[in-house]
């Protein structure tokens, strides 16, 4: 068992840092947690403005087979994330490069690979994600927009909800009901559309923080090419099912929070209570090292499924895993920064604001880790059933 | 970075595993908690054989000259079957002999030690029950040849059979607690050296070692005089990872026992392992066995390529500590009332689950190391 990294991996490791380092002493004040950019035009054109430099190195397409321009090495992509959460660095579109290339690469067909791929590596389009409706959330095969087949074209109708960024997407992947009587699971179709399509309507939903994060997407007749699908007509589960296993690394999240740590530990050695440092303090040291520990677990737990990917071994169990404890850890982070900045915990970006406003931010941001890309309770189904073996209730 | 096992640590594995499942089933676990030895040497001898005592001792010293990382493969086996006896405590009194004993202790002690022969204990806390160095007040006084030690060490495993203690000692007030402190190898029938084992929850031969005038010639010290503060540090590290070992492969039994019995159990006639709320304990309890897992091999690796890492040991030791206890819980309390019988093997891991939190510093001895590891000043 070997934790170590090659010194080529070293190299590589330290140019991802060293680039991060340096994009983030441009980075807008207000770029506060990745979800941000979509919000604040400055933050997106700082997003933009990553996602090439990063294209020209080549690194949006890292782990991509080499004959689609990418290294083939999924250890690189780990890498980058890691560089990228400690900054806080945005510049890959978690849709498009985190989810929709690496599922194209293993369902698309070659048409559809060459067609959308190389876009995706130069970072000339920005990808949506169209999946949870109104009415289907976690329960996601129940959803009812339809795309019916008319000549080489699909007709869509309907709703979607939560799309994140879709007003900022060039592009939307979405699953669309594309048989009207087949039973759940056989009636649905992975679709490619683009976002400028007439008859697409996409609402911001104001966020609790104000922010606008997420929309509504709406579609009145919008007409699609037919040759747009991934996978074959009525199989688009088995394509969900296949993107949902290229989740976001949670690499970049722990590693958010491995620089929060960092931060925090400064901010308490420099900042005084009662006529002594916080740091002083027991309880404060105490509740600190508690999150250091259980970020140390998680890291440990993140690079057992790095590792797993990195060898193509499904690391399905584990990065449920991972991702119920990251997301909870960075509840049980907020909640404790919070409580020790105490009044200054709830002030929004402003001059008195502690650390640039992030504690505020994230107060009200964390949810967006524990209830997307499937929720930590279907997170914890997924390891009941299919890691624990136990029985699935009808 | 490859996070699998060698082939060598798979054989050893499966070795001990098939071993322990044979040789030490939770009849004799609970038969020997009874028992004044509190151990058998029937096993002892067997284990011996397959060279675990000297998994670690370089061959040079008739070991088998594995890794660190090797020897938690082995030990996180013994945790997940439970071997009752001094193999932990032999193990990691041979730590400091190992990294700070002269060429003369090592040649008469460690080959001994690879054959089975001797049984080790160290003995640190005193009656303040504190890992840190103001805990310590036995007193060690020069005198002629030997050092002559007078105090009461608390809570030495398996000291009642023990050959030799490690026993550590003032022997100077000096500016800081940690200044002034010394290490010997004590062979436990000097005169002057009386035992009593300390009725503890998981029945597991905790002693009282009372020290009246003990005589120890000056070569048996470890190390410099006034400087032992270092190797117990080492100690506590190493120990603390070893321990950790063993609390990853107990929490394994306890979860697989679980998730086994609750595919069988049946009220409201289904298996109440089909019931959601169980299902997301089985799940949390799973997920955090993950991730004690993989802090535990990280630290492990690290430790074992020499590399520094106070502070990660520290973080996993206090982390998990936690886990282990609440996994242990949640274990009992999904089996119900069978669960908190005596006969029940899942109690055993439960009663376990607190002296691997106490054994080489508690959760928030360890926190307190992490806070200074991390830079709070």
């Amino acid at each position: 068992m070997d934790f170590e990294l090659t010194d080529e991996q070293k190299a590589r490791r330290k140019e991802f840092f060293d680039i991060c380092r340096e994009l983030e002493k441009k980075k807008p004040p207000n770029l506060v947690g990745l979800e941000t950019i979509y919000d604040h035009d400055e933050c997106w054109e700082f997003h933009l403005h990553c996602a090439k430099q990063f294209a020209q190195k080549g690194w949006l397409s890292l782990a991509w087979p080499p004959e689609y321009g990418g290294t083939g090495n999924m250890m690189d992509r780990v890498l980058f994330a890691e560089a990228r959460g400690y900054h806080g660095i945005p510049g890959v579109d978690v849709f498009g490069v985190g989810m929709l290339a690496p599922t194209l690469i293993q369902a698309g067909n070659e048409e559809v690979k060459k067609e959308f791929l190389p876009p995706i590596a130069r970072a000339e389009i920005m990808w949506c994600e169209l999946w949870s409706e109104p009415n289907a959330g976690s329960d996601l095969a129940a959803l009812s927009t339809t795309a019916i087949r008319r000549g080489d074209e699909y007709i869509i109708n309907g709703q979607k909800t939560w799309n994140t960024g879709a007003h900022r997407a060039d592009w939307g992947f979405g699953v669309f009901k594309t048989d009207l009587t087949a039973r759940k699971h056989h009636n649905l179709t992975f679709i490619l559309l683009d976002m400028k399509t007439p008859g697409i309507t996409v609402k911001p939903i104001p966020y609790m923080d104000g922010g606008r994060p997420f929309c509504e997407v709406y579609f009145d007749d919008v007409r699609v090419p037919a040759k747009n699908i991934v996978g074959q007509e009525n199989e688009g589960w088995a394509v969900v099912n296949t993107l949902a296993g290229f989740e976001r690394s949670s690499l970049t999240e722990i590693m958010s929070l491995v620089r929060a740590l960092e931060d925090l530990v400064k901010f308490c050695n420099e900042t005084k209570r009662n006529g002594q440092p916080l740091s002083k303090d027991p309880v404060i040291r105490n509740r600190i090292a508690q999150l250091a520990c259980e970020l140390e677990a998680a890291r440990a737990l993140a690079y057992r499924v790095a590792d797993l990917q990195n060898r193509n071994e499904m690391a399905l169990m584990d990065a449920s895993a991972v991702k119920i404890f990251s997301s909870e850890l960075a509840e049980r982070f907020v909640f404790t920064v919070t409580d020790i900045l105490g009044p200054y915990g709830q002030v929004k970006l402003s001059r008195w604001a502690p650390m640039g406003g992030a504690w505020e931010k994230m107060y009200q941001g964390c949810f967006v880790t524990t209830i997307s890309m499937g929720t930590n309770e279907i997170q914890r189904n997924i390891i009941a059933w299919y890691g624990l073996g136990l029985p699935r209730m009808k | 970075m490859d996070l699998r096992f060698t082939e060598a640590q798979e054989i050893l594995r499966k070795m001990a595993r098939d071993f322990l499942t044979t040789e030490c089933p939770k009849t004799l676990v609970r038969e020997l908690e009874q028992s004044e030895k509190g151990y058998s040497p029937e096993l002892w001898k067997k284990m011996a054989e397959l060279g675990w005592m000297g998994l670690i001792i370089p061959e040079e010293y008739e070991g088998m000259g594995y890794t660190f990382q090797d020897l938690t493969v082995l030990v996180e086996e013994i945790g997940r079957n439970i071997l009752p006896g001094p193999f932990l405590s032999t193990i990691t009194s041979t730590f400091p002999i190992l990294e700070i004993g002269n060429e003369e202790q090592k040649k008469e002690f460690l080959p001994q030690i690879a054959r089975g022969e001797l049984i080790l204990t160290t003995a640190l806390l005193e009656a303040e029950g504190t890992f840190t160095a103001t805990g310590i007040t036995t007193k060690a006084t020069a005198q002629d040849n030997n050092l002559i030690i007078n105090g009461t060490k608390l809570f030495v495993e398996m000291a009642h059979v023990a050959d030799y203690i490690i026993c550590a000692t003032r022997t100077k007030n000096g500016e800081s607690p940690e200044n002034g402190i010394t290490l010997f190898i004590v062979d436990s029938k000097t005169s002057g050296i009386d035992q009593e084992v300390i009725p503890t929850m998981a029945m597991d031969k905790q002693c009282e070692v009372r020290f009246e005038n003990v005589a120890v010639p000056r070569k048996n010290m470890l190390g410099n005089i006034d400087e032992g503060w270092p190797i117990i540090e080492m100690l506590l590290r190493k120990g603390a990872i070893v321990k950790c070992a063993e609390s990853v492969g107990a929490m394994q039994t306890c979860v697989e026992m679980t998730v086994a019995y609750s595919k069988e159990r049946v009220q409201y006639e289904r298996p109440i392992g089909a019931f959601q709320a169980l299902q997301h304990i089985m799940a949390d309890i799973w997920t955090s066995m993950e991730t004690a897992r993989y802090l535990l091999y990280y630290v492990a690796w690290l430790e074992s390529e020499g590399m520094p890492c106070a502070k990660q040991a520290s973080m996993a030791k206090a982390y998990i500590n936690e886990v282990y206890k609440n996994v242990s819980k949640w274990a009992v309390r999904l089996f119900g009332a069978i669960g908190t019988t005596y006969d029940h093997d899942i109690a055993l891991y439960y009663r376990r689950s607190k002296a691997a939190d106490i054994a080489f510093g508690g959760t928030d001895f360890h926190k307190e190391l992490v806070a200074q590891g991390i830079g709070l000043v």
